[in-house]
């Protein structure tokens, strides 16, 4: 992992890691093409040995032969093709989950700047375009080895036919390489434009509550329709390049076809080869016109590929957006003490805060941008510029980010359920089955789940959306309550949930993490109330601490902040 | 955890039948039909030169035996460069008229698509899941797409050497017509056998990638989630199945492939062999000549690659036919009309006063279940009522049905011109200033800056890097809850509506946030109508007007201070909430 990740190592690592089945395919492909090329061969040697002279017992001979050849030629394409395949499916399989993995990583710093829907593009449509060079390649390998076979067959024919092949096959490759180029160079913003496009709809599709109680879908409509018309821009273009480059494929073929007929049939007035020969020649010209067509559909999908490779790459080498922290680093134990000692990060100006071990610790940020922060540094989803968050002494910097987030687990107002049941969602993060019904208990959610008609076994859409605000934050509550950390930071746990209910929440939580590490931001005095003692930050800053009753009686800013 | 559990208890969206593809394609092409025809009449042209070709070979093979002279094969020569030229040319003209006009068709199907999609209502959007919406949109558009750039214009080309060609061969001798044609059977037998198996595979394998696709949204999307809750392993495991599945069906594709490009090769051999056993024959008994014969077995073998394209495009076509009626489905919605969100339904109408008239509402999400039970409610012009009760009452519904984007199940709504500020905050992926004009398209940037006046914002936008151009949302600037909250209210303030409902629009920040929020709210609130979602009581008591629910039935309703006079429900919430707090002092 040292050598940077660029698009032409992507490339190449997926082609190398499945040169089993790239190289079988190429062989059995060749294979193929031979078979192919002899055609228009054996057709030839009928023509010479049994149309002209009337033989039959050579017609029987010489069909049978051409039995044999078609036999081998389709054995060979069916086990290539699945070789091929495979070579294709697995690449494209193991880019997607190399993707998956860089996002998942603990590290995060992956989505940074990327929409979810390009995301998913990337691990999706562009890892089927690299996946798909390992198809195309052994086909163009097939192809050069078929052209090959026909110059050989035609040397045999005629020496000078056959140089004609040799010498004019290269110069015409490389007019349909130069055609190429531009289909190359469209290739990458066009795919980019699509990508942004569709990205557009799914944001847009996401959403769709907004837009609707706004009455903004027509608004929402014209957007897209910009994006969709700038996608079409881009490929009218493309399609332009692209027809010009088939339609010159064509006649830079039909022109060598004319030439190969012009030198093949003077030498055949002249008598040096056989009217079978003639026959050979112009019908293998014909058929090189198929390899010669593969070559143009491999450059462009190497083309395509080579794009997408480097947008995976892109993302691949994206940096982390926290350190690593020390592999050996022993787990947060199960009660710990939690400090923050001069923490800056965003709108933080060095915030010291105890929390002692098994002591619950509410923390009401008058504004809510404080708050955002504190919840990123314990989180690890950043590492603070300057200060430390220490859990029984030790650096939270100092664990790995997975290490770190199992013992401060931070339940953030902003989290998402998961498709799922509720029950699944619930224990999604529970080392243990025992704490999730008291889990559920305590943040009221099996009230939720006593409305819905499956239960806590509903099956859970669209990331929860079809629960009201209430009903998700209550599920994502639970889910945290399960897991059952050494440390747990509720950020906002029950902002869209009603007085009577939040009083019960309050109390089950706080029955919950008795004796356990729990700091609660929140501004909410019925969560506030349960607290052991309250911490006021202001400006970034600690400006006041006390019990909730002894600050709201006497500080008036913590006043005006918790009784809103 | 079930990895199945993202698909299964769903109905998808409708897929459109056979004529409702056709109108949907026809639509567009209207207007368009000159180039089309230009560009087939092109793809005939360059097919027919192609056909030239086999002729003109034949002419040569004949000079050579009719000894002619090595000069008179010159003439042959020529036509066939004049044949490469004029396919060439026609089809670079051909291709892109063509290209030209199914991308245009494409980019029109597309934008009507997302159109609808958002058209949709939303309670049949969350039955149908977003996994399905968001398939067709990416691999689905992208399948028409493929069809349209790809396997219609070489459709076209192949049917067109085909006929050609075989009509050249019937012009040689109707008997070598006759000797292909057994290589028929074969080929219809195999395009019978394949397209049979191949549209539940390629069915059941688009699905399979709609599922990953899904799966790869729900990851990116919640990923701070994941990893908040070192839900990693979970994660790359769902993804790894859905990866496992995409590759066991892409074999079982190849494998149905592979067997139907063999059984063409005996389709092939037949073929071959039955023309070169025919001009045997015909030149043994003197009624063809070499030349013929030779041009015979070299249109035949031309033949081969067009045939495979065609029969193998049959199920491209086929599914990217598929793909286009589940796209289609979307745009035509015909059959579903009574459950559109339009505004003028029969249980809907405009207010003619500014206020609002709620009369028997019920609502029931799934059958047996009712959420809002025979609800009546009148807000006077101007009036601002606070809905309250607790979680699972009814509230959201009742509003988000006021605001006309839910619909009752039964009963009528009168309201006139209203927005809906919900507690599901979007910051849409763009610049703030995009973001705004979302709800006032022509809103110029003065508007834009009076309305962040109006809920207290302008400081903040105007402390952001770029300003109004700075963008938000996913991929860009990260706004907190409150931020997205106020952007949310200038969006409402923009819309300008004579009613207003607000879901808990002050509560998703907490109340520190709230306290700001809530001075925005009562802002953005001025002039209007208001139906208020209130959470916080002290929401309620700043309201005109109370109305409490309680399992989805209106149980008491009034201003705050007869209602605690009363000593009702609403009275024994005010102790409960008030209460709690007044202990804590």
């Amino acid at each position: 992992m040292t050598a940077p990740i660029t698009g032409p190592r992507v490339l190449r690592g997926a082609i190398l890691d499945q040169r089993g089945p790239v190289s079988a395919a190429a062989l059995l492909f060749m294979g193929h093409q031979a078979g192919e090329a002899l055609v228009p061969v054996l057709v030839g040697t009928v023509v010479d040995r049994a149309v002209a002279s009337g033989d039959t017992g050579a017609l029987l001979r010489w069909l049978a032969v051409l039995g044999l050849d078609f036999l081998v030629l389709s054995f060979c394409y069916r086990w290539g093709a699945r070789r091929a395949w495979l070579g294709d499916v697995r690449a494209d399989q193991r880019l997607r989950l190399l993707v998956a993995d860089r996002l998942l990583d603990p590290r995060g710093g992956a989505e940074t700047g990327r929409l979810p829907g390009e995301l998913a593009n990337l691990a999706v449509a562009d890892a089927k375009r690299v996946g798909v060079v390992n198809f195309a390649v052994p086909l163009g390998l097939a192809a050069l080895a078929a052209m090959l076979v026909a110059a050989v067959s035609l040397v045999r024919i005629s020496v000078p036919l056959g140089l004609l092949i040799l010498l004019g096959t290269p110069p015409l490759l490389l007019v349909v390489h130069f055609l190429g180029v531009p289909l190359q160079r469209r290739s990458g913003p066009e795919q980019e434009r699509a990508a942004r496009a569709s990205g557009v709809a799914a944001d847009l599709v996401d959403g769709v509550r907004v837009l609707k109680g706004l009455g903004a879908v027509p608004a929402a409509v014209a957007r897209y329709e910009r994006a969709s018309q700038e996608a079409l821009g881009a490929t009218l273009g493309a399609t332009r390049v692209q027809a010009g480059y088939q339609g010159a494929v064509l006649a830079a073929n039909g022109l060598f076809l004319a030439l190969v007929a012009l030198v093949g049939g003077r030498l055949a007035a002249d008598g040096q080869i056989s009217i079978g020969g003639l026959v050979a020649a112009v019908g293998l010209a014909q058929f090189l016109i198929t390899p010669l067509q593969m070559l143009g559909w491999v450059n462009g999908r190497i083309a395509q590929g080579r794009a997408s490779a480097a947008r995976i790459a892109g993302l691949l080498a994206a940096g982390p957006a926290v350190a690593g922290g020390d592999p050996a680093a022993p787990p947060v134990p199960h009660r710990p003490a939690l400090a923050l000692h001069d923490l800056h990060h965003g709108s933080l100006r060095g915030v010291d805060l105890e929390v002692g071990a098994g002591e619950t610790v509410g923390v009401v940020a008058a504004d809510p941008a404080d708050a955002a922060a504190l919840v990123a540094c314990l989180a690890r989803e950043v590492d603070p510029a300057r200060g430390t968050v220490t859990v029984e002494g030790r650096a939270l910097a100092a664990h790995p980010p997975r290490t770190a987030r199992s013992g401060v687990l931070v339940a953030s107002h902003g989290a998402e359920l998961f498709s799922g049941t509720l029950r699944e969602n619930v224990a999604a993060a529970a080392r243990d089955p025992a704490p999730v019904a008291s889990a559920m208990a305590a943040a009221q959610a099996d009230q939720v789940a006593d409305v819905l008609p499956d239960g806590a076994e509903t099956l859970l859409r669209e990331q929860g959306r079809s629960l009201s605000g209430g009903q998700r934050q209550r599920v994502a509550l639970a889910r945290a309550l399960a897991a059952d950390a050494p440390v747990l930071v509720l950020h906002d746990p029950t902002t869209a949930i009603d007085g009577v209910t939040e009083i019960r929440i309050a109390e089950g939580v706080a029955g919950l993490r008795t004796d356990r590490t729990t700091l609660v931001l929140a501004t909410s005095p019925a969560l506030l109330a349960v607290t052991h003692r309250v911490v006021l930050v202001v400006d970034g800053r600690v400006a006041a601490t006390g019990t909730h009753a002894e600050l709201v009686a006497s500080h008036p800013v913590y006043r005006s902040a918790v009784l809103g | 955890m079930s990895a199945d559990a993202g698909t299964s208890g769903r109905t998808i969206l409708p897929v459109a039948d056979t004529r409702a593809v056709r109108a949907a394609i026809g639509r567009p092409l209207r207007g368009r039909r000159g180039v089309l025809a230009l560009g087939l009449l092109a793809l005939v042209g360059s097919a027919a030169a192609g056909t030239l070709v086999p002729p003109l070979l034949g002419r040569i093979v004949d000079v050579v035996v009719g000894r002619q002279g090595a000069d008179a094969v010159t003439d042959p020569v020529l036509g066939l460069v004049g044949a490469a030229l004029a396919q060439g040319l026609l089809a670079v003209v051909g291709m892109a008229a063509i290209a030209r006009v199914g991308e245009q068709v494409l980019a029109a199907l597309r934008e009507r698509f997302v159109a609808r999609a958002l058209g949709l209502p939303l309670a049949r959007l969350e039955q149908a899941g977003a996994g399905d919406l968001t398939s067709r949109v990416t691999s689905d558009l992208a399948l028409v797409g493929d069809a349209v750039r790809q396997a219609v214009p070489d459709m076209a080309r192949g049917a067109l050497v085909i006929v050609l060609s075989l009509g050249g061969l019937a012009l040689l001798d109707w008997r070598f017509f006759v000797a292909a044609l057994v290589a028929v059977p074969v080929q219809v037998l195999t395009a019978r056998w394949y397209v049979r198996r191949s549209s539940p595979l390629y069915r059941e394998q688009r699905e399979v990638g709609g599922a990953q696709q899904q799966q790869l949204l729900d990851t990116a999307g919640g990923i701070a989630t994941v990893r908040a809750l070192d839900l990693h392993d979970d994660h790359g495991d769902r993804v790894r199945s859905r990866a496992a599945d995409v590759v066991d069906l892409a074999l079982r594709v190849v494998r149905l492939q592979t067997g139907f490009f063999g059984r063409l090769n005996l389709a092939e051999f037949l073929g071959v062999a039955a023309v070169l056993a025919t001009g045997f024959a015909l030149v043994g008994a003197g009624t063809a000549t070499v030349g013929t014969a030779s041009a015979a077995a070299l249109y035949f073998i031309n033949l081969f690659t067009p045939i495979n394209e065609v029969l193998f495009l049959l199920d491209t076509l086929q599914s990217a036919g598929a793909s286009l009626a589940r796209v289609v489905g979307v745009v035509d919605r015909d059959e579903d009309t009574e459950d559109t969100d339009d505004a003028d339904g029969h249980d809907r109408s405009a207010s003619p006063d500014g206020g609002v008239r709620v009369r028997g509402v019920s609502h029931a999400y799934t059958t047996g279940h009712e959420v809002l039970s025979g609800v009546d409610l009148d807000l006077a012009p101007g009036e601002r009522l606070a809905l309250v009760g607790a979680s699972g009452a009814g509230k959201t519904t009742l509003a988000t049905i006021v605001a006309g984007v839910h619909r009752a199940s039964a009963g009528r709504v009168e309201v006139g011109d209203v927005a809906m500020v919900s507690q599901e905050v979007h910051v849409f992926a763009g610049t703030v200033a995009e973001d705004l004009r979302l709800a006032a398209p022509g809103a110029t940037d003065e508007d834009l800056w009076a309305a962040l006046d109006v809920v207290d914002a302008r400081g903040w936008v105007a402390g952001l890097p770029e300003g109004l151009r700075t963008v938000v949302g996913t991929g860009g600037h990260t706004l907190t809850a409150a931020q997205a909250q106020q952007l949310a209210l200038a969006r409402l303030v923009l819309a300008d509506p004579a009613v207003a409902v607000l879901d808990e629009a002050t509560a998703e920040a907490g109340s520190a946030g709230a306290r700001i929020l809530e001075a925005a709210a009562d802002h953005s609130l001025r002039g209007r109508t208001a139906l208020v979602v209130a959470h916080r009581l002290s929401q309620a008591a700043a309201a005109d007007r109370v109305a409490v629910l309680d399992a989805g039935v209106v149980v008491e309703h009034g201003t705050h201070d007869e209602l605690l006079a009363a000593g009702g429900r609403y009275a024994e919430l005010w102790a409960a909430g008030v209460g709690r707090v007044a202990s804590g002092r």
